[in-house]
Formats: C-alpha cells, sequence, structure tokens
C-alpha cells in the first residue's frame, strides 16, 4: 500500500528498531542512501547497509538477515515484482519500498500489511483499480451448492427444472468469470507493458527530512545529484526534469535565503548551491574546453565528429566563436578550463550560446544546480553523477568487487572526501573518451545493423575498453550515445525512429553478453521501454539461457551461443 | 603532553546553544545539565554542544569574546606589549578551532574571526620562542608564565625541557675535577 503521511507511518515506526537498508548499485539510490543515513545518524537509529546489484543478491541479502531484522527498507529495487512471493518472508516482516521503476506491481499496491510504498501518489501511476484484477472467489460455487443441497429432498420432476436453471445459472456465471479474466489480462497486459521511471528516491528522502526540519544544504545537494542521474542516464522525460528541477529550485531559495545575511556573510568554507542555466558540456570545468566539447554527446553528435567533415564544422565553429567580436584563441580552448583567462570565462557561456545556435544546436544550455565550497571546489551536480558512476562500475582493479566500488562511489558524494571526488572524474574522463572511439569505431565499420523493428550492435571481444562496457550503466550510456549518432548520421527516415539493442561481452570464462535494449530517439519522447516484456517472452520461446537479474528489466545477460536465436525470436516478436 | 589531550580538556569549557528539542535536566558525573527546551538558551559543555550540533539539534551562539572588534584590539594589544597579555579564554585556540569547523554557519564572520586568532596565536609564540631563548642562553634560573595557556606551554615543554636537561649534562662535564661524566680521561 502507498504511504501517505512519511512522517508517521515510515519514520517513526522504524525510529526505535534495527533496520536493514538494501539500496540498488544507481546513483540516484546512493543518493537518497546518504540522505536516509544522515537521518538515521542525527536520531541514533541503527542500520545495516547492503547494496544489492540484481535480484538474485537482493534474496540472498534477505536470507542472511531476515533472523535479524524485522523492517527493511529497499531503495530503487522491489517494486516492479510480486515481493512477496519472491521473498518469502515471514508474516512480520515489514517493507517500506522506494524505487523509481514503474509499473509498481499491482501485488505490491493492494498488500495492507507487509508492503509500504514510499511512493507519491500523484505521479502519474494508472494502478490498475483493485476489482478489475482481484476478486473474491467465496460466493462462486456456494451459491451452487446450496441449491443443490436445497434440491435434493424435491420430488425428481421439479429437481430436473431446477436442476436446469442451476446449470443455467452455473454456465451463465463462469462465462461471466471467463470474460473478466479476459479483460483483467489485457488491463494487466498493458499496465505492465512499457517500462519508465518515477520521482527520484532521493527526492523522496528529501522531502522526508523537510517534513522532519531536519533538512540540511548537504542532503538538498545530493537529492539535485539524484535527480541529475535520472536525466544523464536517460530515465525520465525532459518535462518531467524541468518540473522536478523547479521544486528543487524552491528548496535552493528557502535555503539561501536563511542562511545569508547582508552583514553577517557566511563563511567562505560553508556549501553553496546556486541555480545556473549552464551549459550541456559534460566535465567542461575539470577539463580543457576542447576535449569537452569532443567528448559530451550533444556536440559530438551534432557536429558528427567521427567525420572529417564534422572536425573541420568544429574548427569553424571555435573560429566563429573567435570571431564574434572577442578573442577565443585555440590555445584557450585547449588548455585546462581553470587556467583560461578569467574574461574569457566569465562570459563564455553567452558566447558558445550564440554560436551554437548558428550551428544547430538550439538547446546548448541546461538548467542544472552547481555547488561551491572553500575557494576551489565549484562542481556541477552532473560532474558529480559521472564522477559517482564511473567509480561505481570502475572495471580498474580485479579484485575490487561491488561492495568496495559501491563505498568509494559513496564515499565520493560527501564532501570531505575530495581526493576519491577527483579520481571519480578522471575515471570519468576515461570512460567518456572510451564511448566516444567507441561510438566513433561502431559508425565507421557499420556495427549498427537494422533488423527489421530495431537496430542491433555487437561490441566485439577485442574492442578496446569492451571491459568497460560490460556493467549496465556504461553500456546504457554508450547505447544511448550510439542512438543519437546513428539517428544523426542515417539518411533512412525510417531507421532514425527505430529502437536500439546492443550486446557486449560480459563474463568472458562464462561466456555471456550483456544485452540492453532502449527505446527510440525523439524529442518528446516518453521514455517507456517495452524490452523487458519482449526480452522475457523471446527468452522463453527459444528457451534461451538468460538471467533477468539486473532492476531494470530491460537488461539481462545471455549466454553467447543463444545470441543468434534469441534475437531471431525478438525480430518475430516485434515485426 | 598531546595537543588532542589539550583539546580534550578545553571540550570542558561551557557554551551557549539554543536547542530545538526539549529534555529534562540529566544528571551526569561533571555536573547537571539543562533542563533543555527549544527556543531557551542554556549553557552546556563544548562536548556536548558540537555532538548536538551534529545532530542538528541545536544552534550554537558564538562566545562573547569570539567578536571581531574585541579581536582586532586583542591583537594590536599582544603587540604593543612585550610581556604576555590576558588572554580572552584559556582555551581560546582550541575554542576557535572546534566551533569554526563545527558551526561556522552559526558565527557570523567565521573567516575574518579565523585569521585574527591565528594572528594573535603567532605574535604569542614569536615571544615565547624569544623568550625560551634567552632563557636558555643566559642560563636564567627562573621565569614567569603569567598569561600562557596550556596549548602554547605544550608546544615549548618538550623542546624547552629536553634543552635544559642538555645544557645542565654539558655544564656539569665542563666543571674542573669532577669524576660524574664520560668526558673525564687522563
Amino acid at each position: 500500500m502507498f504511504v501517505t503521511d512519511i512522517r508517521k507511518d515510515f519514520y517513526e515506526v522504524v525510529a526505535n528498531q534495527r533496520v536493514a537498508l538494501m539500496v540498488a548499485t544507481d546513483i540516484d539510490a546512493l543518493c537518497a542512501c546518504k540522505i536516509l543515513q544522515a537521518l538515521f545518524h542525527c536520531d541514533h537509529i541503527q542500520y545495516t547497509l547492503v547494496p544489492v546489484t540484481g535480484w538474485q543478491e537482493l534474496c540472498t541479502a534477505f536470507l542472511e538477515h531476515k533472523e535479524q531484522f524485522r523492517y527493511f527498507v529497499l531503495i530503487n529495487c522491489g517494486a516492479n515484482v510480486d515481493l512477496l512471493e519472491m521473498l518469502q518472508p515471514d508474516d512480520d516482516s515489514i517493507f517500506f519500498i522506494c524505487d523509481t521503476h514503474r509499473p509498481v506491481d499491482v501485488v505490491n499496491v493492494y498488500n495492507d500489511t507487509q508492503i509500504k510504498l514510499l511512493i507519491k501518489q500523484d505521479d502519474d501511476l494508472d494502478v490498475p483499480s483493485y476489482d478489475d484484477i482481484f476478486r473474491d472467489e467465496e460466493d462462486e460455487d456456494g451459491g451452487d451448492s446450496g441449491n443443490e443441497s436445497d434440491e435434493g429432498s424435491e420430488p425428481s420432476e421439479k429437481r430436473r427444472r431446477f436442476d436446469e436453471a442451476a446449470i443455467e445459472r452455473r454456465i451463465e456465471r463462469q462465462r461471466a468469470r471467463r470474460e473478466w479474466e479476459a479483460r483483467r489480462r489485457e488491463i494487466l497486459f498493458d499496465y505492465e507493458q512499457y517500462e519508465y521511471h518515477g520521482t527520484s528516491a532521493a527526492m523522496m528522502f528529501f522531502e522526508l527530512a523537510w517534513v522532519l526540519t531536519k533538512d540540511t544544504k548537504d542532503m538538498l545537494w545530493w537529492a539535485v545529484i539524484g535527480l541529475t542521474d535520472q536525466w544523464v542516464h536517460d530515465k525520465i522525460t525532459h518535462i518531467k526534469y524541468v518540473t522536478d528541477i523547479a521544486t528543487m529550485q524552491r528548496h535552493v531559495s528557502r535555503h539561501n535565503h536563511r542562511n545569508e545575511d547582508e552583514e553577517n556573510s557566511l563563511s567562505i568554507d560553508c556549501m553553496r548551491i546556486s541555480f545556473e542555466y549552464d551549459l550541456r558540456l559534460t566535465l567542461y570545468q575539470h577539463w580543457s574546453l576542447y576535449e569537452s566539447i569532443c567528448n559530451s554527446c550533444y556536440t559530438s553528435c551534432s557536429f558528427k565528429l567521427w567525420t572529417l567533415n564534422g572536425q573541420k564544422k568544429l574548427q569553424e565553429y571555435l573560429a566563429d566563436m573567435g570571431c564574434a567580436g572577442f578573442t577565443l584563441p585555440l590555445k584557450q580552448v585547449k588548455q585546462k578550463f581553470n587556467s583560461m583567462d578569467v574574461s574569457i570565462k566569465e562570459n563564455l557561456r553567452e558566447v558558445i550560446e550564440e554560436s551554437s545556435n548558428k550551428y544547430g544546436m538550439k538547446d546548448i544550455r541546461i538548467q542544472t544546480f552547481s555547488v561551491h565550497f572553500g575557494f576551489k571546489n565549484r562542481f556541477l551536480a552532473s560532474d558529480m553523477v559521472h564522477a559517482a558512476s564511473a567509480l561505481l562500475e570502475s572495471a580498474e582493479k580485479e579484485e575490487s568487487n561491488t561492495t568496495d566500488n559501491f563505498i568509494k562511489a559513496l564515499d565520493s558524494l560527501s564532501r570531505s572526501n575530495l581526493e576519491r571526488l577527483h579520481s571519480g572524474i578522471d575515471l570519468a574522463k576515461r570512460k567518456l573518451l572510451a564511448i566516444q572511439q567507441t561510438v566513433a569505431s561502431c559508425l565507421c565499420t557499420n556495427l549498427i545493423l537494422s533488423q527489421g523493428p530495431f537496430l542491433y550492435c555487437y561490441l566485439l571481444e577485442g574492442t578496446p575498453d569492451v571491459k568497460l562496457f560490460s556493467k549496465p550503466l556504461a553500456l546504457t550510456l554508450l547505447c544511448k550515445y550510439l542512438l543519437r549518432a546513428f539517428v544523426h548520421s542515417t539518411r533512412n527516415k525510417r531507421c532514425k525512429l527505430l529502437p536500439l539493442i546492443m550486446a557486449a561481452p560480459k563474463d568472458v570464462e562464462k561466456g555471456t553478453v550483456i544485452v540492453v535494449g532502449i527505446p527510440p530517439e525523439s524529442e518528446t519522447s516518453d521514455k517507456k521501454n517495452f524490452f523487458g516484456r519482449a526480452f522475457e517472452k523471446a527468452a522463453e520461446s527459444t528457451s534461451s539461457r538468460t538471467l533477468h537479474d539486473h532492476f531494470d528489466t530491460s537488461i539481462i545477460e545471455l549466454k553467447t551461443e543463444d545470441r543468434s536465436k534469441f534475437l531471431d525470436a525478438l525480430i518475430t516478436l516485434l515485426s | 603532553m598531546d595537543p588532542s589531550e589539550v583539546e580534550f580538556l578545553a571540550e570542558k569549557e561551557f557554551v551557549k546553544i539554543i536547542p530545538n528539542f526539549s529534555l529534562n535536566m540529566i544528571h551526569l558525573i561533571g555536573g547537571d545539565l539543562g533542563p533543555f527546551n527549544p527556543g531557551l538558551p542554556v549553557d552546556v559543555p563544548v562536548w556536548l554542544a558540537l555532538n548536538l550540533k551534529q545532530r542538528q539539534k541545536c544552534r550554537i551562539i558564538p562566545p562573547d569574546w569570539m567578536d571581531v572588534e574585541k579581536l582586532e584590539e586583542m591583537r594590536e594589544l599582544e603587540r604593543r606589549e612585550n610581556a604576555f597579555t590576558p588572554v580572552p579564554s584559556p582555551y581560546y585556540m582550541e575554542l576557535t578551532k572546534l566551533l569554526l569547523n563545527h558551526a561556522s554557519d552559526n558565527i557570523p564572520k567565521a573567516d575574518e574571526i579565523r585569521t585574527l586568532v591565528k594572528d594573535i596565536w603567532d605574535t604569542r609564540i614569536a615571544k615565547l620562542r624569544l623568550s625560551a631563548d634567552s632563557f636558555i642562553s643566559q642560563q636564567e634560573a627562573h621565569a614567569q608564565l603569567d598569561n600562557l595557556t596550556l596549548m602554547e606551554i605544550n608546544t615549548v615543554r618538550e623542546f624547552l625541557l629536553d634543552s635544559l636537561n642538555c645544557m645542565y649534562k654539558l655544564r656539569s662535564n665542563l666543571q674542573p675535577g669532577s669524576r660524574k661524566g664520560q668526558f673525564t680521561d687522563h
């Protein structure tokens, strides 16, 4: 059931208890976890933190902890399957689920005792009504059997007539039942067909902190990072992002207003969050402007930087910026952003926007937030997202397991761990370079094939940096960039509207590949992904050996040998 | 003595806070604290104030001496005098560090205060070094330690005592006819 008063029904319930926190491995979940940890520290609530990467880990973790804990909080996992059936808990275990995955499973919605959903109900959920799906089985055949026992004492003629009437009633009931079941199947199919994402979990927990009046600037910043993660990894629509930014902006102005006084200005070490209408160039403040333009998805796809023409256009663009009554020599553009002249940095955004408009890039600026503490620490929310996700999935050392990476990424989000954050930014730069190179090579060697209802690309094992792409977040980012680049480079109008499926080798010893499907690229896309169900059906029909372990149903693991028959099944299914 | 031990002793000093919760009086070994009422100022030791601040349960009010003008006056006085001037608080350095690290959003003009306190500290340590130097070289027998705080004494203590011991050893070996040291030889 949905929790209406988050303070009374969630926080005060767990206030004196020990809680197990199961957190999925994405940045939004990490931010939500940080906010919740800060709240728990304030009130000395004991908790155990368990990072989980998939359903199997969730089940194992649950089995390990179910003896000691009664209350479980699940962050960004658990809403889209029938949790009670999967985990088989005891009757006194209570689950608080704060998950962005939609659609929420109907059993989770209508269970009144054990499952509490920390999800806002106005989040356009479209949950089917109770009567459409569940039906009391009691009065079904009770009426019939009662009639039959009564009729036992009647004389035989009347009994025959009553029998006929009873049989007719029964047939009628069975037909109504079959119709109801058919309608139920249809409703459930429509409801569960598309997978999408709702409001960020970090924002939900920030609201909890706000209701408790324990919200600090740190928590606000984490909520902003959670929201930006949803935007960077393309999980929510642009309209939703802008609406949520407006909500966050209200909180930001409230905090800024409360702490800034004319005479007593704040220490430079205090954290300042400000709203920015900043450039869409990834990591540009920690890189050189030139590198950032070359490696950001938006600019690289608009210029088509994998072609020679594209490179020339980039040079023209830079020269154009230089000619717009404003000197921007190439030397300045290629050095580290921090070392650029202050006079250039001040007007940079306006100049870039003006030039970009001439080259068809109308949305070079995006609404976001930045944080500022100390004299030289200035970060945009998207910088933090890229750094943390690079740390979360770093394949640097062979022995590092998911828990270590999780803790490292979690640490990089606090203000006191700046070296961790900077190492994350370096990893993120390498990841972006790898993505750009892979995109360029895929397009130049025509690795993207049109299979009819979708586009397909397979990364061969020898591709450089292929280990980086065995992780879901990195592969999804690559997928998104690749699709965007393909749409910009192809002339085939029909291909521009196709979704993309991408496969990359995951585990060489076990011989598996990771397969990701993303919806088609369009301006007004509602980001609804139907590949989850499609993958399940295709796997069933060909009995391919698949593992639907990830919380996003559109990401699966598949045995390399079953690849071709799986794809054929998908093609038949979707055409 | 370790500087962290001096800091630990400094945390016993009292500071005013404004809590946002209510609690009856608490009876501790060191004394009674409270009662705590939301919005009403109460005096608590620094260790408790910092713990409550980190749990967002109070707002710390800076002590009276932590004010830009007063500290500027003290700094000027310190620079003019040759001897040590009276300090704002026997633990002024530790309190400044603790309060500014954890509660700088409750203290107005925190950066200037940090600079001023550092200036005062630097002046006093310079005077201390000069006087320790003259103490050793002129072989004085006693010195006056007026207005020195524990933290400042702690910085010179080890050096001063070691060097005095060394001087004593050297001096006793220079005495003619002494049989004590191992440097005498026939």
